[in-house]
């Protein structure tokens, strides 16, 4: 188990990520829970690979205007209140 | 593994332990700024892993976008949205609830089998002799090219 600490420890966040991102009641923690998952996934590249950063990097960027045009819009982060488009 | 034994051992199983915490604070906290420093925490923790995988440029970087820019973005958010929301969390378990943590603690055994059952030094092997054998067909000035950007980086970046 020496070498893959890293592989084990990416699987970990990965895992904490996921039911972090299904359990919140809070939208700024389903956001910070999508950016763990990223970067347990963006170590287990690395841990192949040396330099593999601009996939993530740009998701990252998409995900927080699409996040901050949320924030525009809707006042308050209630994830149980946006059914807007079963109307 | 360039670095000696045991500074190598102390720094893998402290920055584990920390990233461990690090990784159920951000789910467990109520309050939205515990998490994000929590986050942001998480984020240093993994940045001080590359250290130990010898791909010094990334350490830099990671540093930099995601603690740096990132992180103080999800900040700013969370301290835009108005703070007496999360008073009226009652802490329910409900039945989604129940159902999401055997499934989720499944999900990362199933994948500690895979880590643990897989053979990584053959894999590794035979996917790196392919890259070995690559590099000497390359031209001169490739080579220039693919040192500037590969050994050369930091220096490069600077100027």
């Amino acid at each position: 188990m020496m070498l893959e600490h890293v592989l084990v420890l990416s699987a970990y966040l990965f895992s904490i990520g996921i039911y972090g991102m299904i359990m919140s009641r809070n939208m700024d923690i389903a956001l910070m829970c999508l950016e763990l998952i990223l970067n347990a996934v963006n170590m287990n590249f690395k841990y192949f690979l040396n330099f593999v950063m601009a996939i993530t990097l740009a998701e990252a960027a998409i995900g927080l205007t699409i996040v901050s045009s949320i924030y525009h819009n809707r006042k308050s982060t209630c994830i149980n209140q946006s059914n807007l488009l079963n109307k | 593994m360039d670095l000696p034994g045991p500074i190598h051992d102390f720094l893998l199983v402290f920055l584990g332990s920390v990233l461990i915490l690090g990784g159920m604070g951000v789910v467990l906290f109520t309050n939205p700024i515990y998490s994000a420093f929590s986050l942001g925490l998480v984020l240093v923790c993994i940045s001080l892993f590359y250290i130990l995988l010898n791909s010094y440029f990334v350490v830099v970087a990671q540093l930099l976008i995601y603690v740096g820019a990132i992180n103080v973005l999800i900040v700013f958010a969370v301290m835009f949205m108005n703070g007496s929301e999360y008073y009226k969390d009652l802490n329910l378990w409900t039945i989604g609830d129940v159902v999401t943590l055997p499934v989720c603690t499944s999900i990362f055994v199933l994948l500690m089998i895979i880590i643990t059952d897989t053979s990584w030094y053959g894999i590794i092997w035979t996917t790196r002799s392919n890259q070995i054998i690559e590099q000497d067909l390359i031209s001169n000035s490739q080579q220039i090219g693919i040192h500037l950007s590969t050994y050369f980086f930091l220096p490069f970046e600077f100027i």
